[in-house]
């Protein structure tokens, strides 16, 4: 028997916690609360003689109403976001079954598919553009040749696909692992009963096997978009943003305007947007869960 | 007897199919891995090159050229930050499961939740200000406070759900035997989920490793990194490419190496221990 929360608090009290909670408090916490009285602010680095004035929801209203950069972000996040986790989930999909049927070196195999998540992002990056995308040595336009494909220009021509493909490369992983566990959850019973009744392995797969899936693949898309938002490193060192502002999603929009254009109160501005985009995904996702019931226990 | 052998040979070809899916996917990784071996002329070729000689020329190359400073810095800013995370975290999840309401526990899981969820880009200039204003920018003190509390969130939740799997009799007869909430932490609770807590060790070793945002931001001129080192050699020498496989290769090890033993524990950690 394992315990549940709170079995042994009505006798006992703790503080033990406290360090802990205290920590992220003023880690988190203090740093979002500056953010948002910078945000209020007009500050500029390269000119200092202004100094901070107060200027309230002009930030707001500038990237808004003013700057169509801002939206251009956003947009691109959510066309990364979105064409990542598709593919992730696709090919992650795909791989866990093919993995979840019993043969010799199964286990070897899927360590070896968990290695692309494991790969620093900012270095999975550089092992693609250089030496699977480049166009005189990479593997890929080297294939291409071979089948007699155009030459594709990947991170000149569409730097955004490029980026979505590296990106989900490295979150296929994260698909493949929470799959398994979903499959490995489905009682054998029930598939071989389906089985009986004369279902062909499509139809199980669409009536029995998805619907058990669906939490599982409801958390892996909510923990996905938040953590694939997050991108940073992979567009540093694929891109710069660029060309144009065809890869500048939101966090490095906002890395752009505070540490290239040192222009503090629309960079804080802009990281407060980021945590308001979050909270609304994070909440629609919430509330997609908690539609039927939520994730079975 | 015939139908048993054809079905054993498609489920052959089958596997097969699942090889040859497995190492395409890894490919980039492998071939990485490969071309570090090359001399510069032969990472060139416009064909894949299998055949040649193993050098290990690049990687004498990659150690020499500043590696052990920023491989240093990485070690210091991933190890000093899990072990803080963990000392922090470890007696907050131990007071969530045993020693608060559970409503209480809820909600207090829900902020550390929310505080690993927020976007980094949000906080990233209030901490360059106040890192600079503390004149720790460039310091590797202001990449072990920022880990610290990344990874805080990992080691609640992952501890918190190793400690939920504990059996009730054992921590009771601790606590009658009159151990204190500590004795009983450190002697039992710990040592029974010691095999969970060592994989949310690793895993925090290694997001912290794999970070390049804040290393980036806080500390780009001095005690950086492994991967902003990798990345401003792309800049500088793009034309290297044996020698930038043989870095990327040595920077990759620990995290697969890490991960890879932990990674029965993985999904328990990626999901907040709400898929086990």
């Amino acid at each position: 028997m394992a315990y549940e929360e709170g079995q042994v608090s009505k006798i006992r009290k703790s503080k033990i916690h406290v360090p802990g909670i205290i920590y992220l408090i003023i880690s988190t916490q203090i740093p979002f609360l500056y953010a948002l009285w910078l945000s209020l602010h007009g500050w500029h680095l390269l000119e200092p003689y202004l100094g901070k004035p107060f200027v309230g929801f002009h930030n707001y209203y500038y990237e808004l109403f003013k700057n169509p950069e801002f939206w251009m972000s956003i947009g691109k996040t959510g066309e990364l976001v979105f064409g990542s986790l598709l593919l992730s989930l696709v090919g992650g999909t795909c791989l866990a079954i093919m993995l979840n049927r019993p043969f010799i070196g199964r286990n070897i195999l899927r360590a070896l598919i968990l290695i692309p998540f494991l790969v620093t992002p900012s270095v999975s990056s550089i092992i693609w553009k250089n030496l699977m995308f480049n166009s005189n040595f990479g593997m890929v336009n080297w294939l291409f040749n071979v089948l007699h494909l155009p030459d594709v220009a990947w991170f000149s021509s569409i730097p955004l696909v490029s980026l979505i493909i590296i990106t989900s490369w490295q979150w296929t992983p994260f698909f493949v692992l929470i799959v398994t566990a979903g499959l490995q959850s489905l009682p054998e019973e029930v598939v071989e009963a389906s089985k009986v009744d004369g279902a062909g392995k499509l139809r199980t797969y669409i009536h029995i096997i998805l619907p058990h899936l669906r939490n599982y693949y409801e958390a892996a898309i909510l923990l996905g978009t938040i953590f694939v938002f997050q991108t940073f490193g992979k567009i540093y060192v694929a891109t710069g943003g660029g060309p144009g502002s065809a890869t500048t999603t939101l966090p490095f929009y906002t890395y752009q305007v505070a540490f290239i254009h040192w222009n503090i109160g629309h960079a804080t501005t802009i990281g407060v947007f980021g945590v308001i985009l979050a909270i609304i995904v994070a909440n629609i996702m919430v509330r997609f869960l908690e539609r039927d019931g939520g994730a079975q226990k | 007897m015939r139908v048993k052998r054809r079905l054993s040979l498609i489920s052959i070809i089958y596997t097969m199919v699942t090889y040859l899916v497995g190492i395409l996917f890894v490919f980039p990784v492998l071939w990485t891995v490969i071309t570090g071996f090359k001399t510069e002329s032969q990472a060139y070729s416009s064909s894949p090159l299998l055949w040649f000689e193993p050098t290990l020329h690049q990687f004498i190359l990659a150690l020499n050229g500043g590696f052990w400073g920023y491989f240093s810095n990485s070690l210091v800013a991933s190890t000093v930050s899990t072990c803080l995370a963990l000392i922090l975290g470890i007696p907050c999840a131990y007071a969530m499961v045993f020693y608060m309401r559970r409503k209480q526990s809820k909600n207090l899981l829900f902020f550390v939740l929310s505080t690993r969820f927020m976007p980094f880009a949000a906080i990233i200039v209030p901490l360059y200000v106040i890192f600079k204003d503390l004149n720790l920018l460039n310091n590797i003190i202001s990449l072990i406070v920022v880990y610290t509390s990344m990874n805080l969130p990992l080691v609640i939740w992952m501890s918190r759900s190793y400690f939920m799997d504990l059996p009730i009799e054992v921590l009771e007869a601790s606590f009658l035997d009159g151990c204190s909430k500590w004795g009983t932490l450190l002697k039992v609770a710990i040592p029974m989920s010691s095999s969970g807590l060592t994989a949310t060790a690793l895993l925090s070793m290694v997001f912290a490793w794999n970070d390049f945002f804040f290393a980036v931001n806080l500390t780009f001129t001095n005690s950086s990194t492994l991967p902003i080192m990798v990345s401003s050699f792309m800049t500088n020498e793009q034309l290297f490419i044996a020698k930038v496989s043989a870095l990327a290769t040595l920077i990759i090890i620990i995290p697969v190496i890490l991960g890879l033993y932990a990674q029965k524990h993985l999904v328990r950690g990626l999901t907040a221990g709400a898929i086990k």
